[in-house]
């Protein structure tokens, strides 16, 4: 008998034969992995051909749902997409909300899986009659919202209300490295899953529900619904629900956190006119929830042309410090249009921030492009777009494009294990510079939230030591249950005693006595298959690093103190993090460790 | 004095506990407090180190021994302070330190018109002349400083360093509480003053459109900073000192020239 919250299957789609196989998903299977993030990495060790190019064919690419979604849980209408990423060729996965996630899962699957590649630019369309294609040749060339709206409104018509669509941009059609997929406003932003679609000629894939799912306790799951979502309103949400995430941008500034002009300063001059403070009472004209959800984080901004955006700390950061861009017109501008395009802010950000400093430098024929020119950056993300004269070469990311530059410019190239670096300065934050190195998908604040440790005053966060790899171990693992659960990490704040909290919600809806131990265990072996999934795929020991420029250039603090990471410290640092993760010393896992796993 | 001079009250917190919130500050590296055996202490920092003096009532080198006995193996240098005196200023411990990184063994200040052995720089290596000296029943600071160099900082040499002379244009540093009308005179004086600053949601106190100008106030603790920028120091805010340590605990002490910024806990996304 399946737990309650699951379907107990997966549905994989072969785009190059129009076929579709169902595959068993075993209770015991569903709760080593829960869903969402952690049933993904199961799914691409099981169905990805080791090696595989990202944009082959052959490579899958799963949307993932989880036991909680169609529950009333606040925040829990997330769905995770999984794929080896064409950005790094490891393991990635993005998390978004909408109510794609409920549509999808309503489908009679607890995942979706997509193999092949259709022969034209195809809609895949999964419903209670079943898996089928649709020519896309009209929606080519749109913005994920366009073609969004068009499929829907077609879908409509033709066969009734109820589509949910997630679609790409003329980004992920072109095969940009960091294309992301996007429904209902809301992004799967990073690691270029828009790519792995693009490549397998889908524009979109629209679901609509077929059925339903009970919890396998509907009073206790209630029950809980209404204790969270009253916890939801709370203290612990505050910042998300007044100011967004935004709020981070002046507060990182003031303590030397906010990377700038490509990591060569962690304060920026014009900071205020990005404010958060500020610009919400001049700009903002509404905020929107996610499906599900009682936090209501988005806040949505207008330009000076009236194009309403969405803003977050993350867009804003990327292409506005990092690139030295300080007029917010100029950074809506460009946020809008790495949305009309369909391409992850945070990879496009840094990938023009690398290229602007190697335009500076003289190492890249690009006179036109400076940091703080809004105009350059607007340029470059169009060409990006297009794969154009320099976007074919910053499409493929800071790695590529630096390996393809040469002359040193690699050193100053801000990514992890080719994936662009947030907006959280390691120098000053040596918990996270830890987190950014070790972590599977590449530089990364969702998958490992050590700066919490950082900020929190717990410990000293320019002093990385035993405390900072514990932190961030804890979070690591803290990410990795509600990556698969799916709930929102913007609701972190409210649980007092997380893991045991969780297990009650997991409980309450699947029947399971699962306690707070064991999704403690749950959360390793889930961030230990994402490292195995690497392993398969050429992940090196030196590929848990950081770029050699944040490891040889201190900051000065405003305090007069320095701030640094050098490189025995951090090499220390990621020593006992393989410690503490029963890694050996080149961080691989023995065997006991590889048996719990459950791979073969 | 009637109450140790370690736990008397000041601002909230005690005098030990903001003497070793300044030398943390100051100096970035391990604070150790020398109490006489078995002597209650008031609440510390968990990173704060005490040692028992081994023998009782043998004056100030015997504290010096003790002290710098127990840091010889992490620092060269360190910075010698009784917990009497509330207004030491880190600019005052980092002029002072810098002295004997300059050479000398000892860096003694010589203000408001006497020397201060107990606001002094020593180099850890003193430790075994000091403990000979104590043996020896030679138990004044002088003693010591026939033995070693010793570089005297006047009034003036104080003040080379213009953030000290701006700072603490008094030399208020050295002055120090013996009688409990010094307590009171000293309590009595309004906190420092420092800027605060707020930032995110914490902004928007006082009204819509949020303030998150600078503001000028006068605290000598993060709670009362807090209080004074009407903020309530709990479990969702954090404080950022001078742009650099973070910290939740509202008895950090604070010195003149000091920004504070209030911070969201909830930090990230």
């Amino acid at each position: 008998m399946t737990a309650g919250g699951y379907f107990g299957r997966a549905l994989v789609v072969d785009a190059s034969a129009g076929t579709s196989d169902v595959l068993p998903l075993p209770d015991e299977l569903l709760r080593a992995y829960i869903g969402g993030a952690g049933l993904g990495a199961w799914l691409m060790h099981h169905l990805g051909p080791p090696g595989v190019d990202p944009l082959d064919a052959s490579a899958p690419l799963a949307y993932v749902f989880s036991p909680l979604v169609g529950t009333p849980l606040t925040t829990s209408a997330k769905f995770a997409v999984v794929a080896k990423s064409p950005l790094t060729h490891l393991l990635t996965d993005a998390l978004a909300s909408s109510h794609f996630a409920i549509a999808g899962k309503l489908t009679g699957y607890d995942a979706i899986v997509v193999r092949g590649a259709a022969a034209k630019p195809s809609v895949l369309l999964i419903d209670a009659d079943g898996v089928r294609f649709e020519d896309a040749a009209d929606l080519s060339g749109l913005t994920a919202a366009q073609a969004g709206t068009r499929l829907r409104q077609r879908l409509g018509e033709r066969l009734g209300r109820g589509w949910r669509v997630a679609a790409i941009g003329p980004a992920g059609e072109r095969g940009v490295r960091y294309a992301t997929i996007s429904h209902d406003g809301r992004h799967a932003g990073r690691g270029g899953l828009g790519a792995v679609l693009g490549a397998k000629r889908l524009k979109a894939i629209a679901v609509r529900a077929a059925g339903k799912v009970a919890p396998a306790d509907p009073d206790a799951v209630l029950a809980a619904a209404r204790d969270l979502r009253a916890r939801s309103f709370g203290p612990a949400t505050a910042k998300y629900r007044e100011l967004g995430t935004l709020a981070n941008l002046l507060a990182f500034n003031a303590i030397s956190t906010l990377p700038t002009r490509n990591f060569q300063a962690a304060t920026f001059d014009g900071a205020a006119k990005l404010a958060a403070e500020d610009l919400s009472a001049m700009r903002q004209v509404a905020r929107h929830s996610c499906a599900s959800c009682t936090i209501g984080c988005e806040h949505i901004y207008a330009g000076r042309d009236g194009r309403q955006t969405r803003v977050e700390y993350e867009n804003v950061f990327a292409l506005g410090p990092m690139c030295g861009v300080s007029d917010p017109d100029a950074v809506l501008a460009a946020s809008a249009r790495c949305d009309d395009l369909g391409l992850d802010t945070i990879s496009a950000g840094g990938t023009i921030a690398w290229a602007m400093e190697c335009a500076e430098r003289g190492l890249i024929d690009a006179p036109w492009l400076r940091f703080g020119d809004g105009d350059a950056l607007l340029k470059a993300l169009d060409q990006i777009g297009a794969r154009e004269g320099l976007g074919d070469l910053l499409a493929e990311g800071s790695r590529r494009a630096a390996q393809r530059v040469g002359q040193g410019s690699a050193a100053f190239a801000p990514h992890v294990k080719g994936m662009e670096m947030p907006g959280y300065e390691p120098r000053t934050l040596h918990a996270m510079a830890l987190g950014l190195a070790v972590n599977a998908r590449g530089a990364d604040h969702n998958r490992s939230g050590a700066y919490e440790a950082d900020l929190s005053g717990d410990l000293d966060r320019l002093d990385g030591g035993d405390a900072h790899v514990a932190a961030a171990v804890e979070t690591e693992d803290r990410a990795a249950v509600m990556d698969s659960l799916i709930l929102c990490k913007f609701l972190r704040g409210v649980f007092t005693d997380p893991f045991t909290e969780w297990a009650s919600l997991l409980s309450a809806v699947t029947g399971w006595d699962v306690d707070g131990a064991e999704l403690r265990r749950t959360a390793r072996r889930i961030v230990l298959a994402k490292r195995v999934f690497n392993i398969r795929e050429g992940w090196r020991p030196a590929d848990d690093w950081l770029p050699e420029r944040l490891l040889a250039e201190p900051l000065r603090l405003a305090s007069g103190r320095m701030a640094g990471l050098t490189p025995e410290r951090l090499r220390a640092m990621i020593d006992a993090y393989y410690t503490a993760r029963g890694l050996d010393d080149q961080g691989q896992p023995g065997p006991a460790r590889l048996a719990d796993l459950r791979l073969s | 004095m009637g109450t140790p001079k370690a736990a008397l009250e000041w601002h909230g917190s005690t005098l030990l506990r903001r003497t070793v919130g300044i030398l943390a500050r100051a100096t970035g590296g391990p604070v150790v407090v020398v109490r006489a055996p078995g002597q209650d202490l008031p609440a510390l920092p968990p990173d704060v180190e005490v040692v028992d003096d081994p023998r009782e009532g043998k004056g100030p080198v015997q504290g010096l021994a003790a002290g710098l006995g127990a840091l010889m193996d992490r620092a060269d240098v360190a910075f010698v302070s009784s917990t009497d005196m509330p207004f030491l200023h880190p600019a005052f411990v980092r002029r002072v330190l810098r002295a004997v990184h300059e050479g000398a063994d000892v860096g003694l200040p010589v203000a408001r018109g006497y020397p201060q052995p107990l606001a002094a720089a020593y180099r850890t290596k003193l430790a075994p002349i000091a403990e000979r000296l104590v043996r020896a029943d030679r138990l004044r600071p002088a003693f010591l400083f026939e033995e070693c160099v010793v570089y005297r900082l006047d009034e003036a040499a104080l003040k080379d360093d213009p953030v000290l002379a701006a700072l603490d244009p008094g030399l208020d540093s050295v002055v120090n509480i013996n009688e409990p009308d010094d307590y009171r005179t000293a309590r009595s004086q309004p906190g420092p003053e420092i800027t605060v600053q707020r930032f995110g949601v914490l902004a928007a106190i006082g009204g819509p459109g949020g303030h998150r100008a600078p503001e000028t106030v006068r605290a000598a603790t993060v709670a009362e900073a807090a209080a004074a920028a009407g903020v309530d120091f709990g479990a969702h805010v954090t404080a950022a000192l001078n742009g650099d340590q973070i910290t939740r605990d509202g008895q950090t002490p604070l010195a003149a020239g000091d920004t504070v910024f209030f911070l969201s806990a909830d930090a990230g996304g």
